[in-house]
């Protein structure tokens, strides 16, 4: 049989070409409605007083009192209301919707709300955690007394996930039903949400994917709330609406990737970083959400690709006015991975050692403690990918030709992914369920993973071709929909392949076995391998089944009149497990390692007083095709034997080696110490004229 | 309200309508062609570019007063012709598909490139796809497929 | 709603503009966007509009002895593609915006806009160029310099209408024009620098330089360059600093969302530095 690496054309190429494929915003409905969202301009308050226009027949305000359910949208933490009934958190605050069938007489209608405020002073200083956790290992505190200490800071901004199409629904009501159909990554956090915001019964609310027109984390949870929403609208108003945000509201409300800081104090013997004590802060925005996972992913990988034997590891989530953040590709791990390389660069040379050696001596192996005193269980194949990225980047010759130049540097990153989610939070809180069908001739997939681009609707079905050795076309895989398709979990954490595709493979087979039946149906389960074995509250255990593996290194030269940054190549070597198409691992590794890059020179985000300042795609800068540089890529293979054929996470892996390399490269260029992204051209200036050296 | 009479995918067309609206609405709203998309609004992305006599233009930044006695061509248009197909086929072989909302204004991006010039240098294909942004690929995958497209388009253009 | 008028002559424009009070749209690539309200609805202009673009008289280019004359409709792309037009100026326009805007978006709309990042601007200031003013009753030509009075204030009457940008053919050994945005294409300037020079034996017969983003409107001080001519190279080079300090008072940025003041004011000295360094 043939290696199921080896590349097919992607199922939905034509659809996507030719402009047939359906989005969110290409639906229409006879009889639509539009709904505008009423928001607050204030970031932090009290509601005294609203005053609606007189609404023209057939127009509509939905606010608080029209949620029948719980006012509260349903995310891993419940804090965020489906419409605030009075207390304003931060800026925007959505606070209702009007709802009527012209979009001329919506806005007007928009610009009579007045509202009154009991105004409060906002908090945007990092003081009012939220979220505390604490671990160690080995003997913590007590293992530094009397080594010598290093110490540096790490800062990283915003990052907005900037998919092409921004956030919507469209839905529609039948007798006591409500169907949403969005751009979404888990249209069953959205139908638990809603179940919860209607007080409605399971099999009244129904979730459609639409095509995603990018998503990037950003459409994991946001959706949740504007499907609340909408949903909301629609069992009061009894009529098909549509809820689509512009680009400047996309831009300004939705979250965000986490800022953080994180202050490094290394305790050195034997040239060694034998201890770590890391204390580290991110802003949750105006909600914890998903606050909470994001930070202990982060703390997780706070020893970066490295073993250290004694840690002592403190976070907090802060809560300020501002817009809440949540999940981005890389979900924690892009921040701490840029502070922990950097950090491990940083200590090499203040001990004057050649900081590729320090890292490599420090580097983890195969049955290592892991930070939170899990193993790495399976083969660490770093020394063979770094061996590999040298030789085709010529790292080690220009690393030091360029110590010698000016505005010429190269940085190479090594770095992990835990593959899927923290700890036991599939076994425990996902439980992911797939089904096959046979019937007939054909095989259908059941499962509720998102093809958001990278690729799912034609991974999955030659994984389910290949094993039952049938014709692709005889393999049907539509969008979710959740009358239709059991709970297999959201489409997040680098999970769809090695997790649903490993219960998927585990169906093929058994469909395979049936095969000379006519119709019937496979239900699985996920099953957690027996030695996952981890304890939330005290970060003790195997926090991932498995791990992804990665080496960037990031050329770069600096203009050293505007000192932009310019990348002239990438070298990129993976350990993704297994590709189960090598042409769509490839589009996710250059894609992700794009963001990663864009993330650490130059992307920016930041806040006025609770307000996103870059509210546009004219002011938010991500990479044009000319700001790309070519990108070579290496595969190692390394199967992880509960993943199918292998395969462990690929989505996440490439975008968190990106912003370190490069911030690496720039560091070497203009021969100062970098301590946080995005690199800017502003920021590089500050540096030469004050920096360290 | 104008009169506003342009061909429209190989037909005449006329409209009255207000001259004001923008190209992307009248031809997703009045002609249901939605491939073109809408990504930001403010002619930065690319997801709503159309051929407008043969070259590319966001529609988004178009008054309709501005496509008088104009040709426009839309993907859908364009997926009847034959380049499209070599286009198209190079994506597929490149990889350079992957949400697919910026995919057909990224077709339309190499056609009218290609229409100018069937041999582009990577820089030159680079300038022709500046004003296309994709977040998904990091667009060598796109810059890829132009190139095959180039190859394997001789004679067409 | 309001109304709109798509004149196809010139004459007609001219009698529309003489009756009633109307803004004007060219391409329509900064119009539309500043004046957009959502999906799916109406520009939201505030007051009756005029279409130009659909005037071909307005779509030339040619010259004489003295000067190339550019319609005020000719888009970006068949200035860039028409070789009669100055190089310095078409350098610029490959950096601006992006193929599909540049097919659309014209000359003389960056001019009526009025932008302080408008990045054709700072060529055209470097090169004295002039617009033609066409109302019904008259026509007059007036340098840019003195047509653009602050951020987005033009010197044009209700009934007038930009109908030529008129660059004079001048020599120079060598020009330079840099765009320092916030990425390499499809961006609006952090700020901008063009230079230019002409040499006879090593003296200095002509030496100019503009500054785009960092002051209301394009900076180019004449009287300063005036001071440099007739001097010698060497001696250029030896003022240096002196220059800088010259230009010191004019450049006055500001802090936006996509850059900061001193960072501007640094880059923008730095580049002219570099600039006279580089003159042989």
């Amino acid at each position: 049989m043939k290696d199921i690496s080896i590349p097919i054309n992607k199922v939905d190429n034509e659809d996507k070409c030719s402009g047939k494929a359906m989005y969110v915003a290409d639906y229409k409905i006879e009889g639509m409605l539009y709904a505008f969202t009423v928001r607050s301009s204030i970031a932090k308050g009290e509601i005294l007083k609203i005053e609606y226009p007189v609404l023209p027949e057939g127009y509509f305000i939905v606010d608080h009192r029209d949620v029948p359910g719980k006012n509260i949208v349903k995310v891993i933490y419940d804090d965020m209301p489906v419409f605030t009934s009075g207390k304003i958190t931060y800026l925007y605050e959505p606070i209702s919707l009007i709802v009527g069938p012209k979009k001329e007489v919506l806005n007007d209608l928009l610009k009579q709300v007045k509202i009154s405020y009991q105004e409060e002073e906002p908090a945007f200083d990092w003081t009012d955690s939220v979220v505390h956790y604490h671990f160690d290992k080995g003997d913590g505190l007590n293992a530094f007394r009397g080594l010598d200490r290093i110490e540096y800071n790490y800062e990283t901004s915003y990052q907005e996930q900037a998919y092409i199409e921004t956030q919507g629904f469209i839905g529609y009501p039948e007798e006591d039903k409500v169907t949403l159909v969005g751009s979404i990554q888990c249209p069953y956090y959205v139908k638990n949400a809603v179940i919860q915001a209607l007080g409605a019964a399971e099999d009244k609310v129904r979730i459609i994917q639409a095509t995603v027109g990018g998503a990037f984390g950003g459409k994991e949870e946001f959706p949740s709330l504007i499907g609340c929403q909408l949903a909301v609208a629609i069992s009061k108003i009894k009529k098909p609406i549509q809820l689509i945000y512009e680009r400047e509201e996309d831009m300004l409300v939705t979250t965000k990737r986490h800022p953080s800081r994180v202050n490094f104090v290394g305790y050195i013997k034997n040239n060694r970083i034998y201890g770590l004590k890391a204390v580290v802060g991110i802003d949750g925005g105006a909600n914890i959400g998903l606050s909470g996972v994001v930070l202990s992913r982060a703390l997780i990988a706070c020893t970066g690709a490295y073993s250290i034997e004694h840690l002592d590891i403190s976070g907090d989530v802060f809560r300020t006015n501002t817009v809440p953040n949540g999940a981005f590709r890389g979900f924690g791990a892009p921040q701490m991975f840029f502070a922990v390389e950097m950090f491990f660069e940083h200590v090499a040379k203040r001990l004057k050692l050649d900081s590729l050696k320090f890292k490599l001596n420090h580097l983890a192996r195969q049955n290592d403690f892991t930070s939170t005193m899990g193993i790495f269980r399976d083969p660490v194949l770093m020394p063979e990918m770094v061996e590999k990225v040298i030789k085709e980047s010529d790292y080690i010759k220009k690393r030091k030709d360029y110590e010698d130049s000016s505005f010429k540097g190269i940085g190479m990153s090594l770095f992990f992914h835990g593959c899927g989610f923290t700890g036991s939070g599939e076994q425990n809180h996902i439980k992911a369920k797939v089904k096959l069908k046979k019937d007939q001739d054909k095989v259908y997939i059941l499962i509720a993973a998102v093809d958001m681009g990278q690729g799912v609707k034609t991974s999955f079905r030659k994984l389910v071709a290949h094993i039952l050795d049938i014709d692709i076309e005889r393999v049907i895989f539509d969008n979710p929909d959740t009358d239709f398709v059991p709970d297999s979990g959201p489409t997040v954490a680098s999970r769809t392949m090695m997790i649903v595709g490993g219960i998927v493979a585990r169906a093929a087979k058994e469909v395979k076995e049936r095969f000379n039946e006519e119709t019937f149906t496979v239900f699985k389960q996920y099953e957690q391998p027996e030695y996952i074995k981890y304890d939330e509250a005290s970060f003790k255990g195997d926090a991932y089944p498995a791990y992804s593996w990665g080496v960037n290194v990031v050329e770069v030269e600096v203009d050293k009149d505007t000192y932009q940054v310019n990348i002239k190549k990438t070298w990129s070597v993976y350990d993704i497990g297994k590709a189960i198409d090598e042409r769509i691992v490839m589009g996710q590794a250059d894609g992700g390692l794009a963001q990663g890059l864009a993330y650490g020179y130059l992307e920016v985000m930041n806040h006025k007083r609770g307000k996103i300042m870059q509210k546009n795609m004219t002011d938010y800068i991500i990479p044009t095709a000319m700001d790309m540089c070519p990108m070579e890529t290496y595969l190692f293979e390394n199967p992880y034997a509960y993943g199918p054929y292998g395969a462990k996470g690929v989505g996440e892996l490439s975008l968190i080696g990106g912003a370190p390399a490069v911030a690496m490269a720039i560091e070497q260029a203009i021969k100062k110490k970098v301590f946080k992204i995005p690199v800017t051209p502003e920021y590089i200036m500050e540096l030469i004229n004050n920096g360290e050296n | 309200m104008a009169k506003i009479k342009f061909k429209l995918n190989g037909e005449l067309k006329e409209i009255d309508t207000d001259p004001s609206r923008r190209l992307l609405d009248v031809l997703r709203d009045d002609f249901n062609l939605t491939g073109p998309k809408e990504g930001c609004g403010e002619g930065e992305c690319g997801a709503c570019a159309v051929l407008m006599n043969q070259e590319i233009v966001n529609s988004c930044s178009v008054p309709l007063a501005n496509v008088l006695d104009k040709e426009i061509v839309t993907i859908e248009g364009f997926s009847k012709t034959k380049r499209y197909e070599v286009i198209k086929d190079a994506f597929a072989k490149a990889g350079g598909v992957q949400c697919g909302f910026c995919t057909p204004g990224m077709i339309i991006a190499t056609e009218s490139l290609l229409n100018k010039n069937l041999n582009p240098t990577d820089f030159e294909i680079k300038i022709g796809l500046s004003g296309n942004l994709c977040r998904c690929t990091g667009y060598n995958l796109i810059i890829e497929a132009v190139k095959i497209a180039s190859k394997t388009g001789e004679g067409l253009w | 709603m309001v109304n709109s008028y798509l004149p196809l002559t010139l004459e007609e424009c001219l009698e529309i503009l003489a009756k009633h009070d109307v803004k004007i749209v060219a391409g329509g690539t900064d119009m539309l966007i500043q004046n957009r309200s959502h999906t799916s609805m109406s520009i939201g202009f505030k007051s009756d509009v005029i279409y130009i673009s659909n005037i071909n008289e307005l779509k030339r280019i040619y010259e004489d002895d003295m000067f190339v004359y550019i319609g005020s409709c000719c888009s970006l792309e068949m200035i860039m593609e028409n070789e009669l037009v100055p190089s310095l100026l078409r350098d610029t326009i490959l950096e601006m915006a992006s193929p599909a805007i540049r097919h659309t978006a014209t000359l003389a709309g960056n001019i009526g806009n009025a932008s302080p990042a408008g990045d054709s601007l700072v060529p055209l200031y470097l090169l004295d160029a002039l617009v033609e003013i066409r109302s019904a009753s008259s026509v007059r030509r007036v340098a840019l310099i003195d047509f653009i009075k602050g951020v987005r204030k033009i010197d044009l009457s209700k009934n007038e209408l930009i109908t030529e940008v008129i660059i004079p053919k001048l020599k120079f050994s060598d020009c330079y024009f840099k765009k320092v945005g916030p990425r390499l294409s499809d961006a609006i300037s952090k700020l901008s620098f063009a230079g230019a020079y002409r040499l006879e034996s090593n003296i200095i017969e002509d030496i100019r330089f503009a500054f785009g983003a960092v002051n209301v409107s394009v900076v180019r001080r004449r009287e300063l360059e005036e001071r440099l001519i007739g001097k010698t190279v060497t001696k250029v080079k030896e003022m240096i600093d002196e220059i800088l300090v010259w230009y010191d008072e004019f450049i006055i940025p500001i802090d936006d969302q996509r850059s900061n003041k001193e960072y501007r004011k640094n880059i923008s000295l730095k580049l002219l530095r570099s600039f006279i360094e580089n003159i042989e």
